[in-house]
């Protein structure tokens, strides 16, 4: 029985991405530790995105792609998703956070101060032509910032100002896994919360900007942006013990919406929340926003759970975009004759 | 004093639709305290009330479109008679929707598809409930929609290019089209010009009167009551304030708020 | 050999065993949406990961594996899944029909009647029939639990007074065994009635969408349409294939560079047979266009019935 293969197509795939391999040049481990050591931020994008915190890999995939964000996230989320899952952390409280950059725009002064820590936000944004020393560290400080700072939304839930949440549609188990389970709707908020983590930058920076800009009807301050070191923790499993697995890059944010009347009358706020692997401080302002947003129940897409979790998914998105280039030819042919046989004046429907 | 203004009893017959004790709030505000009332064969009930009387809401609630806090509901229709339409789920009361209630609201945006054809709009409660033969549905829709005195030649246009009398009457030929027990009116004719409307009330008066529809209709028009019910009930702030037979209660108003109502009116 | 690193066949046991038992209840279910994990794959989403990861999860080393795309297996697409699954899993591989265990296809259902040991793996873009009419998932599912499939027939009404004619072309939605409305995945009209009581396993699999679903072996299969008025597949009748002349299966149009076309058999392989005067196996449409299963499909509505049909004249 004679087996035939299809050599034709099989060829010209073999010869179209070894095309590809020779533009981008060799890869090496050398270029992958320069890409690990010079684009921390990038990195932390793609690891957010890819829900794998591994800077030589994601290193290694932007290496391999040349840089093509989607590409790359496929890669990472594709490895990962064959790995077993050995165990899940405990909870991060504050004093498992080195907190090095925390601020909030609700208040002027906060406990523990509001800590700057690295950012760009007030430099000028100018080009150096000149090649540039790293700045010396800073030394003799009058006073060190403590690395373990309170959340601000624990003083705001001490204070009764905090609406409670509505219940979960969905009762579920107390740690759903989105990546071993489908995300259906309603969610609960804890598949909510993964899902935004592990969303697409540009995506939700979309439809949080839809919100800010008056597609919504929140009116939200900053509470809490955080970046931090986390102490990933785990319980051994035969002696109980908790001890830390290593650090993370972690940041998260908290948004407060306007005051509404919540029970008894009294007016009460609505956190937003969002926390994702690696600093990405745009994509956890807006996606905190969203979460409060999708709490609102408003008719507009940007407010509907549905709406916005299965738009921002960067793997999916990106994937059905560029699927819409292989070839479709027996589905426009049958559209093509479904039309055919109407009456020659067609209203417009 | 409520007690005093019992509804006629017509003695030989059942009320074909029974309503007791509805109850909705909405946050603070209560859209219906304790309104209970009774639709007897071929009667035609109407309910006036300035806006945010409750009226609207009323209707919702029996057209089975929300839930309310309390009360009992009961339609003489068959397969549910003596249950409490509130009690059911979701896919029984779809069922007594789409058989036995039909509605034709103000604004026919909301009862009708506006892009798609006027006959499919009709058609559309033939196939939900359970139609699947195109010519018996074209036959239904052009019968529903000739009754309610539609123009045939303009059967398969979208409602969006009708006019607002147009409209009017393919909700009514959707709403009539499988013969509902129930037919609720929410201000038909309000927004209509005062010509069209006098000839959208003759149709439903003509209707009313060939096929002995129980109707109940909504709307703050004592000059559409007048027409077109046989008695009238009486709502302000979620409250039945009065209630008796139409002329009755239009000539000789006994409620302060009646007075004033048909003082302003007429 | 299956690549060392990875586990058998790609998927780590746990998915495996997720997608299994979640097939099975697809199966139980002819034509429910059965909602899976969907594991990221190492190809693009929306590229076939959903069918792959249904034959991945089914395929074990005595299996013979057939990938296509719009009925040829040498598309690019095609040719890439192919060669995963063989590295992975270690099988064989065939672009015939006939010896195939397991056929992973996007867009068609081979010309050749398929047999109670072949599996059937649709690759699914929208699983959800009623999205062009509901958007939403979860009203869309609460219409699924109430069977209320009205707006499906409301919407061929329309087409069929504003345009004579279902204008739903491929991907035209069926009833499963008389309960669930089921997208087919966007096969040609021409491939619908072959899902009805075929003697196969046919399974659907949406990667992105994260949806499985089943038309399990001799089940119901009914496409959405009027009594009076009945499904109509793409008509070919005047077409011929360019190289062997054969008529009645499912052509391809290819434009010629003078502004007119030919056509050619979309199943490659089959061509491939038919043009090398190989044996064939019984095809699903014979060679006067009857289907197999006489009766199934009705007569073509003649414009002047549907005119009187429009008349309110039944």
């Amino acid at each position: 029985m004679a087996y035939v293969a299809a050599r034709g197509g099989e060829e010209a795939i073999q010869q179209a991405e070894a095309l590809y391999r020779r533009l981008l040049g060799p890869l090496d481990a050398g270029l992958v530790r320069r890409l690990e050591q010079a684009l921390p931020y990038l990195l932390d994008r793609l690891m957010g995105e890819g829900s794998l915190y591994a800077p030589e890999l994601a290193a290694l995939a932007l290496a391999q792609t040349g840089g093509d964000l989607y590409e790359a996230v496929l890669l990472l989320r594709a490895y990962r998703t064959t790995l077993p899952r050995l165990g899940y952390a405990e909870p991060l409280e504050p004093e498992a956070l080195l907190t090095v950059r925390r601020i909030s725009a609700a208040f002027k002064d906060i406990p523990g101060g509001q800590v700057l820590g690295p950012t760009l936000d007030y430099s000028h944004r100018l080009l150096h032509f000149e090649p540039q020393e790293a700045p010396p560290a800073r030394t003799g400080a009058e006073a060190q910032a403590s690395l373990h700072l309170p959340f601000v939304a624990d003083w705001h839930r001490q204070n009764g100002l905090l609406a409670p949440r509505p219940p979960d549609p969905t009762p579920g188990p107390e740690i759903p896994d989105l990546t071993r389970e489908p995300l259906l709707f309603p969610a609960p908020r804890a598949q909510r919360l993964q899902a935004l983590s592990r969303a697409d930058t540009g995506g939700v920076l979309a439809l949080g900007y839809a919100n800010m800009r008056g597609y919504g009807a929140i009116h939200p301050t900053v509470n809490e942006v955080r970046l931090a070191y986390a102490e990933v923790r785990l319980r051994h499993p035969v002696t109980g013990a908790v001890f830390s697995a290593g650090r993370v890059r972690y940041s998260q944010a908290e948004v407060l919406t306007k005051f509404r009347p919540g029970p008894g009358g009294k007016p009460a706020l609505e956190l937003g929340f969002a926390a994702t692997l690696g600093w990405n401080e745009v994509k956890l302002i807006a996606a905190a926003m969203l979460d409060a947003a999708m709490d609102q129940g408003e008719p507009h897409p940007a407010h509907t759970e549905e709406f916005v979790l299965s738009h921002t998914e960067p793997v999916e998105a990106g994937g059905f975009c560029i699927h819409y280039k292989l070839p479709h030819y027996v589905t426009f042919l049958s559209n093509l004759l479904a039309h055919q046989g109407q009456p020659e004046e067609v209203e417009d429907a | 004093m409520e007690a005093a203004l019992e509804p006629p009893r017509l003695e030989h017959q059942q009320p074909v639709l029974r309503a007791m004790g509805l109850q909705k709030s909405y946050g603070r505000v209560t859209a219906l305290a304790q309104v209970s009332l009774a639709l007897y064969p071929g009667e035609v009930l109407g309910v006036v009330g300035e806006s945010g009387s409750g009226k609207s809401t009323l209707l919702r609630l029996l057209n089975l479109q929300e839930p309310p806090d309390g009360g009992d509901y009961r339609l003489e229709v068959p397969g549910y008679a003596g249950q409490n339409l509130f009690a059911l789920d979701r896919y029984q009361a779809r069922q007594v929707r789409v058989r036995h209630i039909g509605i034709v609201y103000q604004n026919p945006h909301q009862g009708l598809r506006m892009q798609h054809t006027a006959s499919g709009n009709v058609a559309e409660r033939l196939i939900l409930a359970g139609e699947r033969r195109f010519g018996w549905l074209r036959r239904a829709a052009r019968e529903a929609l000739q009754a309610s005195e539609f123009p045939l030649e303009r059967l398969d246009e979208a409602p969006l290019r009708l006019s607002g009398g147009m409209q009017q009457r393919v909700q009514l030929a959707k709403a009539l089209a499988l013969q509902p027990t129930l037919l609720l009116l929410d201000e038909p004719t309000t927004g209509l010009d005062v010509s069209v409307q006098a000839l959208v009330l003759d149709t439903l008066k003509r209707l009313q009167r060939e096929r002995g529809i129980s109707m109940l209709i909504v709307s703050h028009d004592l000059g559409v009551i007048r027409t077109l019910a046989d008695r009238v009930l009486v709502m302000r702030a979620g409250r039945v304030v009065e209630q008796g037979l139409t002329d009755q209660v239009l000539e000789d108003p006994q409620h302060p708020y009646t007075q004033q109502l048909v003082h302003a009116k007429l | 050999m299956p690549r060392l690193g990875y586990s058998y066949a790609f998927l780590d046991p746990g998915a495996k065993r997720e997608l299994r038992r979640s097939l099975l209840k697809a199966v139980a279910l002819p034509g429910y949406q059965v909602a899976y994990a969907s594991r990221e794959m190492p190809i693009a989403r929306g590229w076939g990961t959903g069918g792959l990861q249904v034959t991945l999860a089914l395929v074990g080393p005595e299996d013979v594996v057939k990938v296509m795309d719009q009925g040829d297996d040498a598309s690019v697409n095609a040719a890439n899944l192919r060669r995963f699954i063989a590295r992975m899993a270690g099988v064989k591989t065939s672009t015939d029909t006939a010896q195939a265990t397991l056929i992973q296809s996007r867009h068609r259902i081979p010309e050749e009647i398929l047999g109670p040991e072949q599996i059937l793996v649709l690759q699914v873009p929208y699983p959800e029939p009623l999205a062009r009419l509901e958007p939403s998932f979860a009203k869309a599912r609460e219409l699924h639990a109430d069977a209320e499939y009205g707006l499906v027939w409301l919407s061929l009404y329309e087409d069929l007074v504003r345009y004579r004619t279902a204008t739903h072309g491929a991907d035209y939605p069926v009833l499963v065994n008389g309960r669930y409305l089921m997208a087919p995945s966007p096969i040609p009209r021409w491939d619908n009635p072959k899902l009805h009581r075929a003697q196969h396993l046919t399974l659907f699999s949406a990667g992105r969408e994260k949806r499985l679903y089943a038309v399990p072996p001799f089940t119901e299969v009914r496409p959405v349409e009027f009594e009076d008025v009945p499904f109509e597949v793409e008509d070919q009748r005047g077409w011929a294939d360019w190289q062997t002349g054969v008529r009645h299966k499912f052509m391809t149009e290819l434009p010629l560079p003078d502004g007119g076309s030919r056509h050619e058999l979309s199943d490659r392989d089959y061509a491939r047979k038919r043009a090398a005067h190989l044996p064939t196996q019984p095809t699903y449409f014979d060679e006067e266009g009857g289907f197999y299963q006489p009766g199934y499909l009705a007569p073509r509505t003649p414009p002047e019935r549907l005119e009187r049909l429009l008349q309110g004249e039944p």
